[in-house]
This record gives structure tokens, C-alpha cells and sequence, in this order.
């Protein structure tokens, strides 16, 4: 097989088809990684491959929690862990090669904003602190990559002043708050002053608040009330432990892939089977930079596909309902 | 026990009686239908009116209006039952509690099970027991205010099902609930007999697995691999009398690829899949085997009593320690009195105290 850098060229070659990209990705984890390949021998044989993308077979994401997925051969660089609390246990991804996140994290992040001209503000605990979470890893990367050194962690449970705006503001740039949806929500209520005309904002889930859980529509509107932002620079990122790319949803609530990335809503009953657009499935996700772990994952988050193949996340699924006496999935 | 109460119990029992009546033409034409359109197997249907005819016995409702306290002086309600249809007439129990209650009876009847709890709704209004509006449509019922709401569901789906009653003008937030949420129960076997293996079977593939008093975690002191062989003779015994109405999705087979690729010991039974996990069972069709004493079952008891209905063992002697709910025999899992707790909560006292 193909030593390292002809594979990472491979999976970021934007000329090649998706599918042909994802069917090398195919054969390389089927040589590599023999828990997949065991996993897609259910569904084909030795010398077959997927014709189409959908038919990747997608392993369910608790993988990650349950085995130590990791190609033959490769050490993990890096060990990322869910957040978690007491018994539940923690999905651990092993990214045997840091440059291919550094790389999914800066094209992902400047295929809508410029890294060069922009100024991240986190607030977010600190990575020193956090050393498992692969958020505070980008956003770390992120600002260590900041040219002029002004983007920064900003301190926990203050409010953000209009000092700090004034100090920080250089015509040619543009200031990106990043943060966790209970977090920015919390920024609010500590009084903060409204941000910059054309500052950004990117919240990073976590809807599910001490105080209560919201939809993005909600939260959207809160934010853009709260900082004083017209809701187009309101954003949303998806990423987690188990995914080295990210996808954002720029001035609404629908997700868009990078070119690396393939994001679909798969029938539960028939994860082989992609859902038209509006009804709702499980989100199955295609990221070739996972190439070292598992790049074909079914995902326990729900979602719906607009027209254009962007996705809107609405929530975790839930089997049990299913499984019980249960009044709603009456609905025929 | 007041007359009144007592008269009401005779009224339902010959209610159930003439319903049950093997010449009860409206009952055989409800069956036909509900198999015909695929609802359901002959089989499931006629163990459940077996079930019935077995439980459903004045003494047995005597017992249940004195466990629940039930007295003429209750303030009539408007109740709203949102009926499941997971499994044939499942919702028997709330109209059952409702009629006994003397409250008013707003029913929200499942398209999975359009035709049988309808046949028995009518001989109960003959009977001036049962008063009130019921239809497959909930949009039907609007503008019909309820006191209450019954229904089947997870903490999850609480919120839409309020919102639409909200929105047709049934329900509010305020108005009190019945909810449950109970979806599996666990059985503690301590031998591989044929009568402890033949209850299991039952317990498990009954309904295709379906509803909270099913089967879906065993504890047996034997691994999976020791007892597949002989268990599946069961399995194959039961599924050869009642074959499996409702087909298992293509997801079952991924779980199966799964379960290869992670090493998980497991049986593969085209509809069903055995796998030896501690896992909470929650997706249909599985069976989830854990080798392990009395005190094996309690701990996963506790682990999971917020999705756990009961608990069943094979001999009433058996004494688990620390169970969050009171055990049952495995034999009656599939074959409950009529006073049986869903979620721990009797629907007739519920209906009581409103």
C-alpha cells in the first residue's frame, strides 16, 4: 500500500471524485485496520468494493468506546477522549498522524473564514487543562496559528468588555468568537458588551444546558439578541472526539462538508439506506481524514438533509423508542 | 368494598365476558381484520385473548379496586388514553382501569391496532360504562378538554406529545400525566430445564420481543456459548408454533457484522440476535445474555430501573437482594393480572386519586 504522504495527497485531492477517494480509503482500511475488516466482510467479499458511497458499509460509532481503533502498524500521536461523566464510558480516538487534523482543522476553517485576517477568541477552558478534548485542541491550533498572535483563551466567567474589543481591533481583521452553546449563553447573562459590528460567532453545541435543553433556532436567536449580531454571523460547528474534520453551518443552522468529508441521513433500520432530504435519520459521516482510525461512521446523532445535501443535526437517537410501548412512533 | 364499586365490577366483568364469548361476531371480524391487514399474527392475537380470558375474572378485579383503594365518591374526570400498538390490545388495562374509575374516556386509539380495543369500547358503552369519544385520528378529538392524560413513551418524546395535545386544545403542560417509560425487563434463570427454558422462550420472542414486560436481558449462571445450542431448540420449538409476525430490520445484521469485528460472543437467529453484552437493551430484536449470579441481576436491575419494567425469576423462593422492583415469575411475563404495574404505578389508583 501506499506510504503516508502519497495516502494524506490522496485523501485531499480535490480533482479526484469523492468516490474514488473514498473507495482507496475503502481498501486501505480493509488491508490496515482488521476490525473493519472484519466489520465489511459482512457485506463484501475479498476482491469487492463499494460501487457507490452510500454503500460503504458505516461502523456505529461507539467503536470508538468500545475498541482501540487504530491501523496496523501506527501509534497514536495524539489520544482524544469524549467528555464524560461517572459510569458513562468515554470514546478514545488515536490519531496516529497530528498533521493530517492540523490540516482537516486550518482548510476546514478557512474554507469560510481566512485564519490570516481573523482573530479567535475562545471561550473555552484551556487545552493544558483539557489535554483529551479534540475541540480544545483545534481551537488551541487555531490560535497558536494566529500570525499576529492576538487570538487567545479568554477567562472563564467574565464578562467580555468593550475594552477588550477596542484593544484587540485591526481594521483588516475580523474577530471569530468561538464557544459552547451554554457557554456563550452564560457570556450573556454575565453582562457582556455587544461585540463588534462585524465580529463572528461559532458556537460549538452543547445545547443541552444546566438550564434547559433548546433548539439551535432558539439558541440562535438568543445569541444574536444577547451580543447584538444580526443572525448571518451566527455560526454553528459539528465535530467530535470521533471526527477529525469538522463541519460548519455559516449564518444558519445547516452543516456543509468539506471536500474530504461526506455527510448523509441513513435509514436506522437500513444504515445502508440514505434518506431523501426532510426525513428524519441518523447522520452517517464519510471523513477520509480519519483514514488511521475509521473514516465510515454511523453516528447516534439525528439529523435531516436539506436539497443541497446540508445536513441539520436534531438531536441524540433513540432506539428505546422503538423497543417499548411507545405512543409517538404510532404516527403512520 | 362500597356497592357501587362492586356493582361496577359486575358490569365490566359481563362486559368482558360477552366480549370474549367465542360467538362474539364483532371480536372474530376485528381479529380477521387485524390479520388480514398485517397488524398482527393470528397467533400473537389469540394468546393475548387466551391471556385475557385467563385474567380477566371478578375476583381478580375485586383484588385490583382493593389494592388501588378505588370508592364511588371519586369526582368524574375526562381521562385522555393515548393508546401504544406495539403489541394487540396492549391499552386493555388503562380502558379496563378507566371503566372501574367511572372517569370519562377520551381515547386516541393506535393505527396499529385500529380494530380489537374497539370491539371491546362498544360493549362497554352499551354497559353505560365507559362514556365518552375515542378514534384512530388524534385531530379528531379536538377541542375535547381532558383532566388527565395516560400514555406510553420516553422522556423524550413527553414534550412533542404534550405540544400537540396543547395544540388541539386537549392538554396543557398543567394537566396531570401518566406516563411510562419502561421498556425491557430482565429475567434470573438458575438451570437450562426444559420448563425454565420453555418460560424464557415465551418471555423473549412473544410479540417479536416487544413491549416493556418482554424479555430482553437474561442472567444465567452458563455463558452464551455453553447455552446456544440448547436454547435455540427452544427458540426454534416456539418460533415453529408462533413464527415471528414482525421481520427483523437489516440493521439487526449490522449489529451482527458489529458484534463479529468487536469479538462479542453472540447467536444469530435470522430475526433475532443473542449477544453476551451488559448493554442497556435498547433496540428491538436483541437479546442480551450476561452469565452471572443473584447478585449479577441486581446490580443490572439498578443499573438500569429507569428503563426497566420487572424482574422475573422461575420460583417465587428465590430472593434477589436489593431489586428495585418486586419480582415476578417468569412464567406470567407474558400473561400478567390485570392489576399488574406498569412502571411500578397502578393506573387504577392513578385514576383514583385525580
Amino acid at each position: 500500500m501506499s506510504n503516508s504522504n502519497e495516502i494524506t495527497e490522496t485523501l485531499f485531492d480535490d480533482e479526484k471524485p469523492f468516490l474514488e477517494r473514498a473507495q482507496f480509503a475503502y481498501r486501505y482500511q480493509v488491508v490496515n485496520n482488521p476490525i473493519y475488516k472484519v466489520f465489511a466482510s459482512h457485506f463484501f467479499g475479498e476482491n469487492q468494493q463499494p460501487d457507490s458511497v452510500a454503500e460503504i458499509p458505516l461502523m456505529p460509532i461507539r467503536a470508538f468506546k468500545e475498541l482501540e481503533l487504530i491501523a496496523e502498524g501506527k501509534e497514536p500521536e495524539l489520544i482524544f477522549k469524549s467528555s464524560g461523566t461517572g459510569s458513562m464510558s468515554r470514546s478514545r480516538h488515536h490519531v496516529a498522524d497530528s498533521w493530517i487534523y492540523r490540516k482537516a482543522i486550518q482548510d476546514g476553517f478557512n474554507e469560510h473564514f481566512d485564519t490570516e485576517f481573523t482573530t479567535i477568541l475562545c471561550y473555552a477552558p484551556g487545552y493544558s487543562k483539557n489535554p483529551d478534548s479534540s475541540l480544545l485542541w483545534m481551537l488551541n491550533h487555531l490560535i497558536e496559528n494566529d500570525p499576529i498572535g492576538l487570538s487567545q483563551f479568554l477567562p472563564l466567567g467574565q464578562p467580555l468588555k468593550k475594552e477588550m474589543f477596542e484593544e484587540l481591533y485591526r481594521p483588516d481583521r475580523t474577530i471569530v468568537l468561538f464557544g459552547a452553546a451554554f457557554g456563550l449563553l452564560d457570556l450573556i447573562d454575565l453582562g457582556s458588551s455587544p461585540l463588534p459590528k462585524t465580529a463572528q460567532i461559532i458556537e460549538t453545541g452543547g445545547m443541552k444546558t444546566y438550564r434547559r435543553e433548546m433548539s439551535k433556532q432558539e439558541l440562535r436567536n438568543e445569541l444574536s439578541d444577547g451580543f447584538s449580531l444580526p443572525k448571518k454571523q451566527i455560526h454553528s460547528e459539528y465535530g467530535m472526539c470521533e471526527l477529525l474534520s469538522q463541519m460548519y453551518a455559516i449564518g444558519s443552522e445547516w452543516l456543509t462538508t468539506p471536500h474530504w468529508m461526506h455527510a448523509t441521513i441513513r435509514d436506522p433500520e437500513d444504515p445502508t439506506r440514505r434518506y431523501a432530504p426532510e426525513i428524519e435519520g441518523k447522520i452517517g459521516i464519510i471523513d477520509l481524514a480519519n483514514i488511521y482510525s475509521c473514516p465510515f461512521i454511523l453516528t447516534e446523532d439525528r439529523g435531516v438533509a436539506d436539497e443541497e445535501d446540508r445536513i441539520s443535526v436534531s438531536g441524540r437517537w433513540n432506539p428505546a423508542d422503538l423497543r417499548g410501548c411507545n405512543f409517538l412512533i404510532d404516527r403512520d | 368494598m362500597d356497592s357501587q364499586v362492586l356493582d361496577r365490577i359486575e358490569r365490566v366483568q359481563r362486559s368482558v365476558d360477552e366480549w370474549l364469548r367465542p360467538d362474539n361476531y364483532s371480536l372474530k371480524k376485528a381479529i380477521d381484520k387485524t390479520v388480514n391487514e398485517g397488524h398482527f399474527s393470528f397467533q400473537d392475537i389469540k394468546y393475548q385473548v387466551q391471556t385475557l380470558k385467563k385474567r380477566l375474572k371478578k375476583e381478580e378485579f375485586i383484588l385490583w379496586a382493593e389494592q388501588a383503594g378505588l370508592n364511588s365518591g371519586t369526582n368524574q374526570k375526562t381521562v385522555m388514553c393515548l393508546h401504544a400498538g406495539n403489541l394487540p390490545l396492549v391499552g386493555i388495562q388503562d380502558i379496563l382501569a378507566i371503566a372501574l374509575s367511572g372517569h370519562r374516556y377520551l381515547g386516541k386509539i393506535s393505527r396499529k391496532d385500529p380494530y380489537l380495543p374497539q370491539t371491546l369500547l362498544e360493549i362497554l358503552r352499551k354497559e353505560n360504562l365507559v362514556d365518552g369519544v375515542w378514534s384512530l385520528e388524534l385531530d379528531d378529538l379536538e377541542g375535547n378538554r381532558a383532566d388527565a392524560v395516560m400514555f406510553s413513551g420516553s422522556t423524550n418524546t413527553a414534550g412533542p406529545v404534550i405540544t400537540r395535545l396543547d395544540e388541539l386544545g386537549i392538554a396543557s403542560a398543567d394537566t396531570p400525566r401518566l406516563m411510562r417509560t419502561a421498556h425491557f425487563s430482565i429475567a434470573h434463570i438458575e438451570d437450562n430445564q426444559p420448563d425454565t427454558m420453555h418460560d424464557l422462550a415465551n418471555a423473549v420472542f412473544r410479540y417479536g420481543g416487544k413491549g416493556c414486560r418482554s424479555v430482553a436481558m437474561v442472567v444465567a449462571p452458563f455463558n452464551l456459548n455453553s447455552s446456544k445450542c440448547s436454547f435455540t431448540d427452544y427458540v426454534e420449538s416456539f418460533w415453529l408454533k408462533q413464527p415471528q409476525h414482525q421481520k427483523a430490520p437489516p440493521s439487526l445484521y449490522h449489529r451482527y457484522a458489529y458484534n463479529k469485528a468487536a469479538g462479542i460472543e453472540q447467536a444469530w437467529l435470522d430475526e433475532f440476535l443473542i449477544e453476551e453484552t451488559e448493554m442497556e437493551p435498547v433496540d428491538p430484536f436483541i437479546l442480551h445474555w450476561v452469565k452471572g449470579d443473584r447478585q449479577k441481576a441486581s446490580e443490572l436491575a439498578n443499573r438500569y430501573k429507569n428503563s426497566l419494567q420487572s424482574v422475573y425469576v422461575t420460583d417465587p423462593s428465590v430472593e434477589i437482594p436489593n431489586l428495585p422492583v418486586l419480582p415476578e415469575l417468569l412464567s406470567e411475563a407474558q400473561q400478567p393480572p390485570v392489576w399488574w404495574k406498569p412502571d411500578g404505578v397502578d393506573p387504577l389508583r392513578w385514576l383514583g386519586d385525580l
